[in-house]
């Protein structure tokens, strides 16, 4: 517990291991992105037929609420999985404590949420998380396809956001461990991301704009 | 009383799977499963896998890095829905029975496995690309499906049905077994039977420069005559200059499709082609 909540350990997370968090995320996402559009090249079938027109069209109806059947089939899921993915990726990037520590490390800054806005924010991904873990276990289709690293997934989202959020309110743990935990956490979150089925996140794009434009040919829609 | 039992025992009998407990299906006997299997050995089966799926295809890669297990795409498929929602029918859950399975043991799966393999995405599948509008990634489900079809077909593992109708393909280049002279021939008795409601009814064979060209399914010229005979009615009324090809390939469906017979396929589309280029036509009509 005294290690947790040392200072030397918060050096190494603070310091170093930021570092090889953000360099491991943005150069292992953009080499897989790289060597995943390089292969689709050689797969002489591909790029013949991918359509900007029909890539921005089939994206457009997945990236907004109920914009495509599926979404509009399932409204629980949908408003879950939209509220999940939002408060992901726009809690982080916008948070204040974030955005101090970018502020005093390279001296800029970039607009903040309010932070009782971020609080509920952070419940809101702890919340979705249990939603689907309990998807997982309950639902006959999602849990005869799940496996091991499902739930591992599923903590290395939800784990940041408990910490951040339990480091915010100073409980369970005391703050200096809970802050270093929270850290550490969301470097593993970062690491992972390019090499765990997380990286779909990039991945989502290249799918979309395969099928959309298949579907375009094919005179129908995908959505 | 003993006979009867039995014959009761052998209704409720049922396949379950060893590796998927959920996976329960009535007994189907057939050849092509059931006996072609005897021929396969390890050796065989894992080299197959690897010739089709060993060199990870972009296609296949960003299937099996994006698919989050979510499940969404059940919902799209006719088998699940009209199976009760039984989760072994839902479009993920044929990724996990096979390919899935295949990728994780390197290969290493035996004869008994194949034929599972071939069940599902045989027998369970219309590969019908639903899936791929369900799913919120898009992922090409079927493309996946259809490599495990073209590992079967390889391993020459396919209800018997579909394989005559494959060999038929290879052989004749149609699905019918009928060689150029059955085609001309029984193009020239539609022709001639039609005379009978229309004295100047024709079916232009070989007829160089007409506008369309007329691209019956197999099964048309063998047991649907009148489909033919009516569409020669239709282009007479309508005042259409059109042919149907003397030459292969006429058929313009294609079996070698759904077992994933790349070469087969890619004759079929060839020839297509060539009779509409030897021809000068302007439109391809096919049945559908």
């Amino acid at each position: 517990m005294e290690f947790l909540a040392s200072t030397a350990l918060y050096n190494i997370l603070r310091g170093p291991l930021v570092w090889l968090a953000f360099l491991v995320f943005i150069g292992g996402s953009s080499y897989k992105l790289y060597t995943l559009i390089d292969l689709a090249k050689k797969d002489k079938v591909i790029f013949p037929f991918i359509s900007l027109k029909a890539t921005l069209k089939s994206l457009f109806h997945w990236v907004i609420p109920f914009g495509s059947r599926n979404w509009r089939l399932r409204p629980v899921m949908t408003s879950v999985t939209f509220l999940f993915h939002i408060c992901l990726v726009f809690t982080p990037i916008f948070l204040l404590s974030h955005n101090i520590l970018w502020h005093e490390s390279w001296g800029i800054s970039w607009w903040s949420l309010p932070e009782n806005i971020a609080d509920i924010m952070t419940l809101i991904v702890i919340f979705t998380c249990i939603f689907f873990f309990l998807r997982r276990i309950l639902i006959p289709e999602v849990k005869f396809v799940t496996f091991s690293s499902d739930y591992i997934l599923l903590a290395i989202s939800f784990l940041p956001f408990l910490t951040g959020f339990f480091a915010y309110h100073q409980w369970v743990l005391p703050h200096k461990a809970m802050v270093n935990l929270h850290i550490l956490f969301g470097e593993v979150m970062l690491i992972a991301i390019p090499f765990t089925r997380l990286g779909h996140m990039f991945y989502f794009f290249l799918t979309r704009s395969w099928m959309g434009s298949n579907f375009a040919m094919w005179h129908t829609r995908d959505w | 009383m003993a006979v009867k039992n039995a014959a009761k025992e052998a209704v409720k009998e049922k396949v379950v799977s060893r590796e998927f407990k959920e996976y329960v299906r009535d007994v189907i006997p057939d050849k092509g499963l059931d006996e072609t299997i005897a021929r396969l050995t390890p050796e065989k089966i894992e080299k197959t896998i690897k010739a089709v799926i060993g060199g990870r295809s972009s296609r296949i890669k960003a299937v099996m890095n994006t698919c989050i297990h979510c499940g969404l795409c059940a919902e799209a498929c006719q088998w699940y829905l009209s199976y009760d929602k039984d989760p072994t029918y839902a479009p993920v859950a044929k990724m996990r029975m096979t390919i899935w399975e295949m990728i994780k043991r390197d290969g290493k799966v035996d004869a008994e496995f194949i034929k599972q393999c071939a069940r599902i995405v045989f027998t369970e599948c219309n590969i019908c690309h639903r899936c791929s509008m369900y799913c919120p990634y898009g992922l090409d489900i079927t493309f996946i499906i259809g490599m495990v079809r073209r590992i079967c077909f390889l391993l020459g593992v396919i209800p018997q049905s579909q394989l005559d109708q494959a060999q038929a393909h290879i052989v004749t280049l149609n699905q019918v077994w009928l060689s150029q002279n059955d085609w001309i021939d029984a193009v020239q008795f539609i022709e001639e039977e039609s005379g009978a409601d229309y004295i100047d009814l024709r079916i232009p064979i070989d007829n160089e420069g007409a506008e369309v060209m007329f691209l019956p399914l197999g099964a048309e010229p063998k047991t649907g005559t009148y489909h033919i005979e009516r569409t020669a009615k239709i282009m007479l009324v309508a005042g259409v200059n059109w042919t149907v090809p003397g030459k292969d390939v006429w058929d313009s469906s294609s079996m070698s499709m759904f077992v994933r017979d790349f070469f087969t396929m890619q004759r079929i589309v060839r020839g297509l082609y060539e009779n509409a280029a030897r021809l000068r036509i302007k439109t391809m009509m096919l049945t559908e």
